[in-house]
C-alpha cells in the first residue's frame, strides 16, 4: 500500500484579500457560520450564492458564544471549494498555547487571513457553564501574531518556519467612546491590515466615527446587517452594544407593506453612501442568503471578474 | 477579606448522612465580619441541625480558621471537637483546608467561597482582587481590570458593555467604565496609552 498525502503547504501563495486591501477597490467580505453539526453543505450552499460577489468570506468562531464546528475545519473546507476565508478567532476558548497552535495550522491549510476579537462571554451562548478562558486580549494575541511572524512563538521559542498573516480586528463606531476609539488605537499600533466594524445604520455618525480615526491609516469594512423588521431594529438598539438605528429607519421599516424588502432597500442604499466613506463593507447577512444577490445588485456591486 | 457566603441549609443537610456526633467550627475573621461564621451564625447552624434530627455535640468559633497552629490549639478552643465524627466548618475554604489537615474525621464547608474583596462603608465589595501575583493595580486607577472584568481584559473593554454596564451582568458596572472615571479623577487618563503583555501564569 502506498501512503500518498495530500497534505499541501502554501509557503509564497499571495493573499488576494491582502492585494485587494492595499488596492483601491471596493471590498466585500461576507459572513459564514459553520452548522451546529458534521454536515457543512448548508453553508456551501450559503457561500455559493453569493460566491461571484464577496472577496473573502468570514468564518465565525463558536458567535455568541453558541457551539459550532471549529472554523478552522469549516474554513478548510471552504477554502477547498476554492473560496478566500478570513478565519474569526476569539480569545474566549483557548489559551495562548491552543491560539498559536490554531494559528499555526490556518496558516499552513492556506487561510492567512484572520479577525480577532474578545469573544462574547460563555454566559451569553448555549453552553454557559463553560470555563471562559481569555488567556489573551485581542491586542495581546495581535502581539502574538507579531512574534510569530518574526520566527518566535509567545515565549520566545524558535519556529521552524514562520507565517505571514494578514491581520485584522473588529471595532465598534462609537466616536463619543474613549474607551472604544483607545482599544482600536492599540489594536491600529499593533500593526494590523484591516478592521471590520460593527454593524453600521447611520451613515452619518459612522462619518464623525471615520474622521475620528483618519489618523489611523488602516482599511475600513463597515459592518452591515440588513433590516428584517421594526421589532429587529427596536431589538438591536435595546440588546447589541455599538448598535444604533435611528427613529427615522424604525419608522420606514414600520410603515412597509414588505419590511424584509425595505430592509434591503435601506442596506443598499447604505452601501451606495458607504463607498464614498470607507474602504469596503463586511456584511452580517443572519440566515438571509437567499436575497443578498438582489441586494448587491440593488447597490451597484456586480459580480467580480 | 475573603468573601464567602452561606451554603443553602438543604446542600449541608445532604453531605450529612452518616455524620455521627457533629462539631460546628467558625471563624472569628472574615467569616465573623461578613455573618456567615460567626458566634450567633454558629449557634443557628447548631440550632438547625439539632431541629433536623443530628446529633450536635458543640460549636466555637476559632480566633481564625486559616491559621490554627496545631491539633493542640484547635483542641484549646473547645476540647469537644476530639469526641465529633463530623466537623462542619464555616469559614473560607483556606479555613477548611487547615482544619481537615489537623483533624482525621470528615470535614464539611458550611459557606461557598466566592472571592478577594473588601468590606466597606457597610458594604461587601466582591472580587477587587485576583491574587495574580506581581500587582500592577496602579496602573488601573486601583480598579483591578484582572479581578473585575469578567474577561479580565487588561487593554481596554471588549466591545460588550453598555451604557457603563458589563455584558455579563447588566446590574454590575463595566470595570473599564470604574477605570476610566478613576484615571480621570486623577488625572492619569495618560496611563490608558500603556500596552499591557500577557501575564505569565507560573503555578
Amino acid at each position: 500500500m502506498s501512503l500518498k498525502t495530500n497534505a499541501t503547504y502554501y509557503p509564497a501563495m499571495p493573499s488576494a484579500f491582502k492585494e485587494k486591501l492595499l488596492s483601491d477597490e471596493f471590498i466585500v467580505t461576507s459572513e459564514i457560520s459553520p452548522p451546529k453539526g458534521v454536515d457543512a453543505s448548508s453553508a456551501f450552499e450559503e457561500a455559493g450564492l453569493v460566491r461571484d460577489y464577496v472577496d473573502a468570506f468570514n468564518v465565525t468562531d463558536n458567535q455568541r458564544a453558541v457551539m459550532r464546528m471549529s472554523p478552522l475545519a469549516m474554513g478548510h473546507l471552504l477554502k477547498e471549494q476554492g473560496l478566500d476565508i478570513i478565519m474569526q478567532f476569539t480569545c474566549r476558548d483557548r489559551n495562548r498555547l491552543a491560539l498559536q497552535s490554531d494559528l499555526l495550522g490556518a496558516y499552513a491549510m492556506g487561510m492567512e487571513n484572520v479577525c480577532i476579537m474578545s469573544g462574547d462571554y460563555p454566559t451569553k451562548g448555549d453552553n454557559p457553564g463553560a470555563k471562559p478562558v481569555y488567556d489573551l486580549d485581542s491586542v495581546q494575541l495581535l502581539g502574538a501574531m507579531n512574534r510569530l511572524e518574526e520566527g518566535f512563538d509567545i515565549a520566545g521559542n524558535p519556529l521552524e518556519s514562520v507565517p505571514s498573516f494578514t491581520k485584522g480586528a473588529v471595532c465598534n463606531t462609537e466616536p463619543d467612546q474613549p474607551l472604544q476609539l483607545m482599544k482600536l488605537e492599540k489594536k491600529a499600533r499593533m500593526g494590523i491590515d484591516f478592521f471590520q466594524t460593527q454593524a453600521v445604520y447611520d451613515i452619518g455618525h459612522f462619518e464623525t466615527f471615520m474622521e475620528s480615526i483618519s489618523h489611523i491609516e488602516v482599511p475600513v469594512l463597515a459592518g452591515l446587517i440588513p433590516l428584517k423588521s421594526a421589532h429587529m431594529a427596536r431589538f438591536m438598539n435595546e440588546k447589541i452594544p455599538g448598535i444604533r438605528v435611528d427613529d427615522e429607519l424604525i419608522a420606514r421599516m414600520e410603515s412597509s407593506t414588505d419590511p424584509a424588502e425595505e430592509g434591503l432597500l435601506i442596506c443598499a442604499e447604505q452601501i451606495r453612501e458607504l463607498k464614498k466613506v470607507c474602504r469596503g463593507i463586511h456584511l452580517m447577512p443572519i440566515g438571509h442568503y437567499r436575497h443578498i444577490t438582489d441586494l448587491f445588485e440593488m447597490a451597484g456591486l456586480h459580480e467580480k471578474n | 477579606m475573603i468573601i464567602s457566603s452561606s451554603k443553602p441549609f438543604e446542600e449541608i443537610l445532604d453531605n450529612l448522612d452518616d455524620s455521627g456526633k457533629i462539631f460546628v467550627l467558625g471563624c472569628g475573621v472574615c467569616a465573623t465580619k461578613l455573618q456567615v461564621g460567626g458566634e450567633p451564625e454558629v449557634e443557628a447552624m447548631c440550632r438547625r441541625l439539632r431541629n433536623a434530627g443530628k446529633e450536635v455535640i458543640g460549636g466555637g468559633v476559632a480566633k481564625a480558621a486559616c491559621s490554627i497552629k496545631s491539633k493542640e490549639s484547635l483542641l484549646e478552643n473547645d476540647p469537644a471537637i476530639e469526641k465529633a465524627d463530623t466537623i462542619i466548618v464555616m469559614s473560607c475554604g483556606s479555613g477548611l483546608s487547615v482544619v481537615s489537615s489537623l483533624v482525621d474525621v470528615p470535614v464539611h464547608p458550611a459557606t461557598n467561597t466566592d472571592s478577594l474583596g473588601g468590606y466597606s462603608e457597610g458594604h461587601v465589595r466582591k472580587d477587587l482582587c485576583a491574587m495574580c501575583g506581581s500587582c500592577i493595580a496602579d496602573f488601573f486607577g486601583g480598579v483591578c481590570p484582572t479581578a473585575r472584568c469578567p474577561k479580565g481584559l487588561m487593554n481596554g473593554p471588549c466591545g460588550g458593555a453598555m451604557e457603563g454596564k458589563c455584558e455579563v451582568d447588566p446590574d454590575r458596572d463595566c470595570a473599564w467604565e470604574l477605570i476610566y472615571l478613576r484615571l480621570k479623577e486623577i488625572g492619569r487618563l495618560d496611563l490608558l496609552e500603556n500596552i499591557f503583555e500577557p501575564k505569565e501564569y507560573d503555578g
